[in-house]
């Protein structure tokens, strides 16, 4: 890493455009919001900006807080499963011909670019009570009816409202954004490594965990990041696929700015993950300072 | 008309004394005098002149010919705005919202720059009270006339001073005929609010404020009514249930009924009359403590631009033959009397569309009642999904 | 996906040839394609909902023709997930080059900071948005297509930092005497930046395009508070259906754009195929 001011002009040019984007577009339209956390309803539209931290303090009530724990672990699980689904994907993109790889990007991305609402009704009518696997099931279990077999009679399975709905959909919807910087990652590494951990007589298995695993590292990091967020921030599919038990926080922060019309508590909600958020990048980049280059140019 | 232009090519085969074609000529004449008597009849005689009705729908003092119009998706009749255009000149620009949350909010800080939109209910008076819709000018809605005399005077708008109806709804029970047990009816908001025989077959609303409103009325209570010991009442309802309920529906609940996911859900009538069309298995009723009743009504918000437009486009929509053209196309129940005369009996007669007046007569609309209580009430309804 | 599973010989890095690697993909393929196959299936059948097949029609694929709205619709977001695309991976390209390559103050809180839009839940930031233009008094009647410069913006601001955190992913992976020995050589910073790091970068600009493109293309709710009088977005058009839902039809416009999309890529290869034949 090079310190700015050894570079000026390349410096800025480079870092000027996308950062005054992102102040005048970012940080300017959330500022408004911030301050309406500090804030409280007088009538319908009218907040008054008195300071409070009534917002914060009803943060952590026990409800809200049960939500956003049962969030925090329905994101993770999803992560981690789409991470391990996505990852032997990622590494047959990172060793196909040009042609197959493209074609692979693009069959991962396609399902994507139908409509998440679309797509989640789709989801439900594979997993509903008269879905395709049910109907599947039933068609084995009179085939073993025919086969003479005492099956008793078949009960669909439960598949939607459930907890585990919510994960197979937070799967669905978020497994490109963990595919897409593995494969950023990998595509194109240095294939000499990896041949010479196999000729020095390393089996797959442990060139995968020694070699790949480790140069996969950034784009593992940066693919929860990505998956994690979002999948915390979702709000249809658990709506959609939830049943009666399964409230998540980003459909809490939906109501209070729709709903229950209360935008300061809103506010509140949404910055609380924000802070969180701050913090623990905040924290890593300093401890990546303290540690100097952790950039792993070999 | 298409049929016409059958009839002169096979006026020429019949001139030629082509017996075939003279039958087919007499086919197709027939087709054409019977399509016309029934556009006749059911236009009501203007309708089908555009020449006339140009000078019927004259918008005094008409700004520009555009018109920014706020709506729900397909919640207007096919031809309704290009008929509009054709009638008056002023093109109309439908933009969509999909609740009224949404454009509760999208009007937080101001009017975006639309001229008419259709919110429902209590979302009618949170907008006067919030100055985000301004008074109407009744001298400019002529055909308010056309409403039934029952929806000109409700609580949620006394006088129909910032809003005119649209449609109408009721929330009711959809149920599968042949789910119930011993062949009973859910005539009660028990069977779904308060009761185990269904357990696991039940969809509830998970509009909060609707499902505590429903809750209010099965505890015998008005919709309206509001202490926090009936909150807590109700609220201690809805957690005891919970364990019965499959889901808390986004409005959705047709479709889980149709799925066979559930045999019983709160829902629209509306929803459910469309629902019955493919499936006779199923039903609606209005549960005997009474219900919530709903209404999509048109505002023109403060700061629209063209406002003459906007009055000239409300009053173009109570028309009884546009109104009549908006029914058919969407198939809720009208608040228009002239309207609904030109409808089919299919229509006209669905019990469902219509429930009987004795079951109406213990529906509510429901108030809006304050800004407070719609939080605790969502408050109350995280601690029944979260608890 | 023909002999997916005929096993050849294979070479040690061929990864793509290992019949379990295969049967992996294989499997993720399907859980990713039943749901679209249905959803292909009901674009042809004779009912408005996704519930029994009814007998198959052509009527929805006529209707989305027939239907202007859709057609506006489909446009409108395609033309705003093409410029959001170029433009996010601009600057995301350059802010996750910055963000590895120097050390400046401040650099922690810039660095986090651009987490926020990915954490930001999209009602906040719709609220944001549309707080921040009523301000600014941005207006609300340009003509076509200007007035959808309100939704691009806001999609750039939230699909950037995505392009950054996957360049920045793949950067440190990269091997930097490569651009120091560039230098050495006399070329220009720009030059070095553009002939040595952006070719390494390249899977992770690909990857973060196709991340913004996908962002955008599906997004709603910021939609919803950005967009002016009449702007409708696909999203838009789909989720204010819920009055009367029409799965049809939605189903073959879906359809449709799977159908062009595969069109356009097929496309696409073989442009990039030719010239390499050629010499």
């Amino acid at each position: 890493m090079q310190n700015w001011y050894e570079n000026k002009r390349f410096f800025w040019g480079t870092m000027l455009a996308p950062t005054i984007w992102f102040v005048i577009f970012f940080v300017m339209p959330m500022a408004l919001v911030w301050i309406y956390s500090f804030g409280e309803n007088n009538g319908l539209i009218d907040v008054e900006i008195t300071g409070t931290f009534k917002n914060y303090k009803h943060v952590f009530d026990r409800d809200v807080l049960q939500v956003l724990w049962q969030s925090i672990i329905m994101a993770t699980i999803a992560t981690l499963v789409c991470l391990v689904l996505a990852f032997p994907v990622a590494i047959a993109m990172t060793f196909a011909d040009d042609k197959t790889k493209s074609w692979l990007l693009l069959l991962i991305m396609l399902p994507f670019w139908t409509n998440l609402l679309i797509r989640t009704y789709a989801l439900i009518s594979v997993m509903g009570a008269q879905g395709l696997i049910n109907m599947g099931l039933l068609g084995i279990h009179n085939f073993l009816l025919g086969a003479g077999l005492d099956v008793g009679t078949f009960e669909p399975k439960q598949l939607l409202y459930n907890k585990t709905a919510i994960i197979i959909g937070l799967i669905y919807v978020h497994l490109p954004f963990m595919v897409l910087p593995l494969y950023a990652a990998l595509d194109k590494l240095d294939r000499s490594l990896i041949e010479a951990s196999l000729d020095l007589g390393a089996g797959h298995g442990e060139t995968l965990f020694r070699i790949i695993v480790p140069l996969a590292l950034p784009g593992i990091a940066a693919g929860i990041v990505i998956t994690f967020i979002p999948a915390m921030g979702a709000y249809l599919t658990p709506d959609l696929l939830g049943g009666p038990n399964d409230l998540m926080i980003a459909s809490l922060i939906e109501r209070q700015f729709k709903r229950a019309n209360d935008w300061p508590f809103g506010a509140a909600l949404s910055f609380l993950l924000m802070y969180i958020t701050l913090i623990f990048f905040a924290l890593r980049s300093y401890f990546e300072a303290k540690g100097g280059k952790v950039s792993t140019g070999h | 008309m298409s049929e016409i232009k059958l009839s002169e090519y096979e006026i020429a085969k019949f001139l030629k004394g082509n017996a075939h074609s003279r039958r087919a000529f007499m086919a197709a004449f027939g087709a054409t005098a019977a399509a016309f008597t029934i556009t006749s009849c059911s236009k009501g005689g203007d309708g089908a002149k555009p020449i006339t009705s140009a000078g019927k729908f004259k918008i005094d003092g008409s700004e520009a010919k555009k018109l920014q119009f706020y709506n729900w998706d397909t919640y207007i009749g096919e031809n309704t705005l290009s008929d509009f255009k054709s009638d008056t000149g002023v093109e109309v620009s439908m933009s969509l919202f999909s609740s009224n949350d949404e454009l509760f909010a999208k009007f937080h800080e101001g009017n975006p720059g639309y001229d008419v939109i259709m919110p429902s209910n209590e979302y009618v008076t949170r907008m006067a009270e919030a100055k985000i819709i301004q008074p109407l000018d009744h001298a400019k809605i002529p055909n308010m006339k056309n409403i039934d005399p029952d929806f000109l005077n409700p609580e949620f708008d006394p006088g129909r001073k910032f809003s005119m109806p649209y449609t109408w709804l009721v929330l009711g029970i959809g149920y599968r005929k042949s789910a119930m047990k011993n062949g009973q009816i859910p005539d009660s908001w028990k069977y779904v609010l308060d009761s185990d025989e269904y357990a696991g077959k039940i969809a509830l609303l998970g509009e909060s404020l609707d499902l505590f409103r429903l809750t209010f009325k099965y505890l015998g209570k008005s919709v309206n009514d509001y202490s926090p010991e009936l909150l807590k009442q109700a609220s201690d309802i809805l957690v005891k249930q919970k364990k019965n309920v499959k889901r808390f529906h986004e409005d959705d609940g047709q479709e889980m009924l149709l799925k066979k996911e559930v045999d019983l859900v709160i829902e629209y009538n509306g929803d459910i009359a469309q629902a019955k069309t493919e499936d006779d298995d199923l039903d609606f009723l209005i549960p005997k403590e009474g219900s919530l009743l709903n209404s999509d009504c048109m505002c023109i918000p403060v700061g629209a631009l063209s406002p003459n437009n906007a009055h000239g486009f409300i009053n173009y929509l109570l028309d009884a033959q546009k109104g009549a053209d908006i029914s058919k196309t969407i198939l809720y129940p009208t608040p228009n009397a002239a309207a609904k005369a030109l409808m089919d009996d299919s229509y006209k007669n669905n019990p469902i569309i219509f429930p009987p007046k004795e079951a109406l007569a213990k529906c509510e609309y429901g108030k809006f009642l304050g800004a407070k209580v719609s939080q605790e009430i969502e408050g109350a309804m995280t601690h029944i999904r979260a608890e | 996906m023909k002999n997916i599973f005929k096993r050849e010989p294979r070479a040690p890095l061929e990864y793509t040839k290992s019949l379990r690697l295969r049967a992996w993909i294989l499997g993720v393929l399907i859980f990713l394609y039943t749901p679209l196959f249905i959803l292909i299936a009901f674009s042809f059948n004779d009912s408005k909902r996704m519930i029994e097949w009814k007998g198959f029609t052509l009527k929805w694929y006529q209707k989305v023709f027939e239907n202007d709205g859709i057609r506006e619709a489909l446009a409108n977001s395609i033309l705003i997930a093409i410029a959001c695309t170029l433009v996010s991976v601009i600057l995301g390209t350059l802010i996750g080059f910055v963000l590895w390559r120097f050390k400046f103050p401040m650099k922690g809180i810039l660095e986090s900071g651009l987490n926020l839009p990915i954490v930001v839940p999209e009602i906040c930031m719709g609220v944001g948005v549309l707080m921040f233009f009523s301000k600014i008094h941005w207006p609300n009647d340009l003509p076509w297509p200007l007035n959808l410069a309100q939704i691009t913006i806001a999609h750039i601001t939230f699909a950037f930092p995505f392009v950054a955190v996957v360049v920045r992913a793949r950067l440190e992976n990269f091997n930097q005497e490569l651009e120091s020995a560039a230098l050495d050589l006399g070329a220009s910073q720009w030059r070095a930046f553009m002939d040595i790091i952006v070719p390494h970068m390249a899977p992770g600009i690909i990857a973060g395009a196709l991340l913004a493109f996908t962002l955008s293309l599906d997004d709603f709710v910021i939609t919803f508070f950005a967009s002016g009088p009449g702007t409708v977005t696909f999203p838009i058009k789909v989720y204010s259906m819920v009055r009367f839902p029409n799965g049809g039809l939605i189903n073959a416009a879906s359809t449709i754009i799977i159908v062009l999309t595969i069109i356009a890529t097929v496309i696409a290869m073989r442009l990039q195929e030719q010239p390499k034949k050629n010499t």
